[in-house]
């Protein structure tokens, strides 16, 4: 195979040609030229036509299901990742380009502006994987998710197809999962697997009050973008989901000499760096899949395996229950409420002592005497620091 | 002199927040205090997930202000109405009471008249 030259395209024209431009070619016939531009630019023109009319061409009706950067083509608007798959002949290839324009224009047809973005494209993408003889599209390459030839650091990140966003939002507030198991499930971090359930709800708020939502906007944007998609029963994995935190202990180097014959295990390391520090089997997101796979060198079989996580997963709902009851006691021991007409007071008990022997303890409740505040000082930092 | 238990107002402009202290009654407002009850923040603040009524805090030693009160203490107008929310003071305007007092006199007027009446 030879090696893919992509330098040239950095040679492409930068800017859209404008009107004038564009009938450039044929003005170049005509006896009067009316154009003052000078004579250098017109083999930059010429270049950008001949690019346009040549290798560019592909870019007039984008591959569907693909994020269509420059990279992903070579010199003569082949697509990179779709050579093995071809025998290389140019006149097949071209025949197929046309059967390529020949779908998009179909596609352009059927679709109205109302359409969630990401499901023509797949419903278009499963079309060709099925119907053709030859394999599928291979999936783009960290080479081909160049969107700025010039910016060799930057790839597109994958992000989440509209259909997995919707079967999360599904498993999470139809089918009553957790966030953990449908993250461990869907391989889509937590945090995500949250805001996918809190932006999905918004949105449906939206269509119920009859606000307008920017369909079109999403379809463009996602169209740009690598998604990961979704396969109801071999989920892929959109991002790793048990990343090991960093935690403010660890970042200083230690040198902690143990000798020989002290067995020093990883919880005993992470006791140097601090002494409440967890191991940090402990500390990543999903401790229940490290549990998962110790069962699994144990040599437990999956039957069991199944029933023992099951029992795990009860015991947490019942020890989140506790706790959320236990809280809610203290509460009502604490806290007083009367409601009147308007607001609702809430009387919480509080200790004079807290304020300490000279009565100015940070801890102490209520403003503090002869503490006056620095708020309206020089250089004093007033964005909040740390979440409470 | 007479002890008092009042607010004492700290907090910016428009952004009230009272200290509930036992001063003596003629020192200044926010001078220092004998003892620093607790806070009253009177901006009410909106209730959480929108449900319910908005909310004020209040934060108070109870069996502080008790041991107050049982010495002699005072409160202010506004403290009367926060303490007797908790039951530590008889209310002085209370809703209830004027309902009654007025449920009370209407019968006493059907009284009357039913009397004059007969009387006819």
């Amino acid at each position: 195979m030879p090696p893919r030259i992509r330098r040239p395209y950095l040679r492409t024209p930068q800017a859209l040609p404008s009107p004038s431009h564009r009938c450039q070619c044929i003005c170049k016939t005509r006896a009067r030229q009316f154009s003052s531009t000078p004579k250098h630019a017109t083999r930059v023109r010429d270049e950008m036509f001949r690019w346009l009319n040549g290798p560019g061409f592909v870019f007039r009706h984008p591959l569907p299901g693909s994020t269509n950067y420059l990279n992903a083509y070579d010199r003569y608007g082949r697509l990179v990742r779709a050579k093995n798959r071809l025998v290389g002949k140019n006149e097949k290839e071209k025949a197929e380009d046309e059967e390529k324009i020949d779908e998009n224009a179909d596609e352009e047809v059927n679709e109205d502006g109302e359409i969630v973005p990401k499901k023509p494209q797949k419903i278009k993408e499963a079309g060709i994987k099925e119907t053709k003889n030859e394999p599928a599209l291979p999936r783009e390459t960290m080479e081909d998710l160049m969107p700025f030839p010039l910016n060799r650091q930057f790839r597109s990140q994958h992000v989440l197809s509209e259909e997995l966003k919707d079967a999360i939002y599904e498993r999470v507030m139809a089918e009553g999962q957790s966030v953990r198991t449908v993250s461990a499930a869907l391989g889509v971090e937590m945090s995500r697997v949250g805001a996918v359930v809190r932006l999905k709800a918004l949105e449906k708020e939206m269509e119920k009050q009859g606000k307008p939502i920017a369909f079109s906007y999403a379809k463009a944007v996602l169209g740009m973008l690598p998604s990961t998609p979704y396969v109801p029963y071999a989920p892929v994995t959109h991002e790793s989901i048990n990343d090991l935190p960093v935690h403010r202990a660890t970042e200083t180097q230690i040198f902690h000499p143990v000798s020989e014959s002290r067995h020093f295990t990883r919880r005993d390391a992470g006791k140097v760096f601090d002494r409440e520090l967890k191991p940090a089997e402990e500390r990543v997101p999903h401790t229940e899949l490290v549990q998962l796979e110790k069962w699994r060198h144990e040599g437990k079989i999956e039957v069991e395996r199944i029933r023992l996580q099951r029992e795990m997963e009860a015991k947490d709902v019942q020890s989140k229950k506790a706790l959320e009851r236990k809280r809610k006691e203290r509460e009502a021991r604490e806290m007083r409420k009367v409601d009147t007409e308007r607001s609702e007071f809430r009387f919480q008990d509080i200790r004079v002592e807290s304020v300490g022997r000279s009565g100015r303890s940070k801890e102490g409740v209520g403003a503090r005497y002869g503490i006056p505040h620095q708020d309206r000082k020089k250089g004093q930092i007033k964005i909040p620091m740390r979440v409470a | 002199m007479v002890l008092k238990i009042r607010l004492a107002r700290f907090g910016k402009r428009n952004a009230p927040f009272y200290n509930i202290v036992v001063a003596q009654a003629r020192t200044a407002r926010n001078s220092k205090p004998l003892e620093v009850l607790g806070t009253y923040d009177p901006i009410p603040k909106p209730a959480p997930q929108g449900e319910g009524k908005p909310f004020k805090d209040i934060k108070m030693d109870t069996a502080r202000a008790k041991y107050w009160l049982g010495v002699g203490a005072q409160p202010s107008e506004p403290m009367w109405r926060l303490l007797s929310m908790i039951g530590l003071m008889e209310p002085k305007y209370s809703i209830q009471k004027m309902q009654q007092a007025e449920a009370e006199q209407r019968a006493a007027r059907k009284e009357e008249a039913a009397d004059a009446s007969e009387g006819r």
